[in-house]
């Protein structure tokens, strides 16, 4: 016990007394001598790096033009250019698919000059030069003919750079940094399914649209204050492209002449005796109408607004359906509600709801 | 007399049967609504070149024909996802990005039931136009539906993308990155900092400030608090862009499951997410992405976020042990005093009075 006690006092005594010495400017300055010191020793990325492939067709054999600013004053003795679908320097580099540049030369060079190849692989390029500081700032360019470009236009690909101090790309970094390129041809080819939207919509259809009933427009009966009046329609959609897809509702109110049925700008429910018209896709029951959509792809949905039963919007340019992402074929039943007030002037109250599909972006 | 009898009865005949027959032709006049397009179409064009390309068209219908009428609108953006803003009234004002002037189609198609066309589809840039993205949709409207009180059109789009190459603007800049929930398609309220369940999807938010769509590379690193890390190569597995002008959100999954999907007899890739398998804690997001066209400079941006996975199981684990671990340490401390300066006497009223 008596120990223990000893300990404690000794603690207190010894860290009383550091904290005349550590004082709040020691430490300041400690932290400054680490800001200051640690650039020295530090790597610094090369400025307005850019890379510009004199073609960008897949599989063509052309010349790029990598262009960099050297940034650190420490000598420079070989560059090393590493092409990887990846970027980052410290991530596993897989190659471009169908790229090579074993056979590149270096035709052309400016700003830090007189390097040569010194080695190179499938994917690989070390230019070399005797170790000289590089004049600052130093845009340089190097200009390889002979490389074939790699054929997967679905991702970018990417030069690792560095630049080193020794003269085979070995030892201590200098400065680093990537440049991104990508092949794109002027008519994509399709080298696997094409990319399809399918849509249809009447009053009932097909699941894969194979077929509909051919009617695309509905009498509703005769509008009342005490009455809903109901109608409902179908749309299958589907696509096979990454981004999936979107079904927008657009078209004017209900209206007779100038007399206009107006529409919730948000879901509402269902209100008998007031100018009403509204939609949604799923299954309601008051009033009873409509179904909730059918299909495999769960993925293909109503958009929230137009997704909650017995609670109808009608706002034109509004996404009433979409897929985030792939989906083949879904049947949706779209719902809609008219109701009127006992003050709305008589007519012939019509409107035309136009469902466009359209793929994302 | 019988010659011109027969005659008057056989004209009356046919107009009996042609008075018959005429609803009929009307019906099978009716347009079909069921079309498969192609989504979305790219073009790299030189200014002073032209691209013919074709667009296929099917009629899925197998009984009535498909009348289209097609026509080149504008579109923009909506929001931070990728749901094209289409411009479909015809007066609305070129954009800036617009193809209309540049992009030719025939006006009507009418393609047989359960048969495919092709049309031509004529690109042209002009000499000198300036370097960047333009992009406009081709709309395929079916018959319209006239009668009753509600009538019906269904309409597709192809988005057509058209980039003009030489020295464009560039400006991404980095504005949101964490855990995101997917079925907030892009919008910024789909970040979340607290996350009760695993999260699957890691998102970025990007403003594109350039006059070109750009569509980023790279990598994302979740780290957890023991330092263990998990990279994401596939920043955009569904290749999505952000229009000029537009704030978008890509997702990403933290682990991809590869899918192939049948369609129509062949095969198609997809990707979905899978099960992340994060264990509950605080991780650290990095982000390294980088952007750049032929020709002009790479350029890079990073972010740094961070999200918590605390499930509601953990939560109350964690309050149940340290309720322990606070219980075992006041008894601990309250032994430690006692040994130290002995055990605590309580103090009578009229001592606390003094």
């Amino acid at each position: 016990m008596g120990r223990t006690r000893h300990l404690l006092l000794w603690a207190h005594t010894f860290f009383h007394s550091w904290r005349y010495i550590c004082t709040e400017e020691f430490v300041a300055l400690l932290l400054a001598l680490f800001v200051f010191m640690m650039p020295v020793s530090a790597t610094t990325r090369f400025e307005t790096r850019g890379l510009f492939m004199q073609t960008t067709e897949p599989g063509a054999t052309t010349s790029y033009t990598v262009t960099l600013k050297f940034m650190s004053p420490e000598q420079v003795g070989s560059v090393d250019m590493l092409f990887c679908n990846d970027p980052i320097p410290y991530m596993p580099c897989a190659i471009p698919t169908g790229l090579d540049v074993s056979h590149a030369t270096l035709t052309s060079q400016s700003g830090e000059t007189g390097f040569s190849i010194h080695s190179q692989t499938q994917n690989h390029i070390i230019i070399s030069r005797t170790p000289t500081a590089p004049i600052y700032p130093s845009e340089s360019s190097f200009t390889f003919s002979g490389i074939v470009n790699p054929t997967d236009t679905s991702q970018a690909f990417s030069i690792r750079m560095k630049s080193l101090t020794s003269t085979d790309g070995t030892g201590p970094l200098v400065d680093f940094g990537s440049v991104r390129g990508q092949v794109e041809t002027g008519i994509m080819i399709q080298t696997q399914v094409p990319p399809m939207l399918v849509f249809c919509a009447a009053q009932q259809v097909d699941d894969n649209c194979t077929g509909t009933d051919e009617t695309y427009y509905r009498d509703m009966g005769t509008l009342s204050p005490n009455d809903t009046l109901t109608a409902q329609s179908q749309m299958a959609v589907g696509t096979n492209a990454s981004q999936g897809f979107v079904v927008t509702a657009n078209g004017p109110p209900l209206a007779a002449g100038t007399s206009v049925i107006n529409s919730p700008t948000l879901p509402t429910e269902s209100m008998p005796g007031t100018n009403q018209f509204g939609i949604n896709l799923v299954e309601n029951t008051v009033p009873a109408v409509g179904g909730n959509p059918e299909g495999t792809w769960a993925n293909a949905i109503p958009s929230a607004d137009y997704g909650i039963a017995n609670k109808y919007k009608f706002v034109s340019g509004d996404v009433v359906a979409y897929s985030p992402n792939v989906s083949l074929m879904r049947k949706f039943t779209v719902s809609y509600i008219v109701n009127s007030s006992k003050e709305l002037r008589a007519g012939v109250y019509t409107t035309t709801v136009t469902l466009i599909a359209s793929g994302r972006f | 007399m019988k010659h011109v009898k027969s005659l008057v009865l056989a004209a009356f005949a046919v107009l009996l049967s042609v008075s018959y027959l005429l609803p009929a032709t009307q019906a099978s006049a009716a347009s079909s609504s069921a079309l498969s397009i192609a989504p979305k179409k790219n073009y790299v064009i030189e200014p002073g070149s032209s691209v013919q390309d074709k667009l296929t068209i099917s009629n899925l219908d197998q009984t009535v024909p498909l009348n289209l009428t097609l026509r080149v609108i504008d579109f923009s953006f909506t929001g931070n996802g990728g749901t094209p803003k289409l411009f479909l009234d015809t007066n609305t004002p070129q954009t800036t990005w617009s193809l209309r002037s540049y992009l030719k189609v025939p006006q009507t198609v009418t393609i047989e039931p359960g048969k495919s066309k092709q049309v031509d589809l004529n690109v042209a840039i002009p000499k000198g136009h300036g370097a960047g993205s333009y992009y406009s949709a081709i709309v395929y409207s079916s018959g319209s539906g006239q009668g009753g009180n509600i009538g019906l059109n269904a309409s597709g789009v192809t988005l057509v993308f058209v980039n003009i190459p030489g020295k464009v603007k560039e400006d991404l800049q980095f504005t949101h990155l964490g855990a995101y929930d997917r079925a907030a398609q892009g919008d910024l309220s789909g970040y979340h900092y607290f996350n009760a369940q695993a999260p699957d999807t890691i998102a970025y938010t990007l403003k594109n400030n350039g006059n070109v769509v750009e569509a980023p590379a790279g990598n994302i690193t979740l780290r957890d608090i023991f330092g263990r890390t998990t990279t994401i190569n596939e920043l955009n597995p569904s290749d999505s862009l952000a229009l000029i002008g537009q704030e978008r959100t890509f997702m990403t999954c933290i682990k991809l499951k590869p899918e192939d999907v049948k369609l129509g007899g062949t095969t198609t890739k997809s990707t979905t997410c899978d099960t992340s398998g994060l264990w509950p804690g605080y991780y650290s997001v990095s982000a390294d992405l980088f952007y750049g066209q032929n020709g002009n400079l790479t350029q890079e941006v990073t972010k740094v976020g961070g999200f918590w996975y605390l499930p509601w199981w953990f939560i109350a684990v964690s309050i149940v042990v340290l309720g322990i671990a606070g219980l075992y340490g006041y008894r601990t401390y309250n032994k430690l005093r006692n040994k130290f300066y002995g055990p605590r006497v309580a103090k009578t009223k009229s001592a606390r009075r003094k």
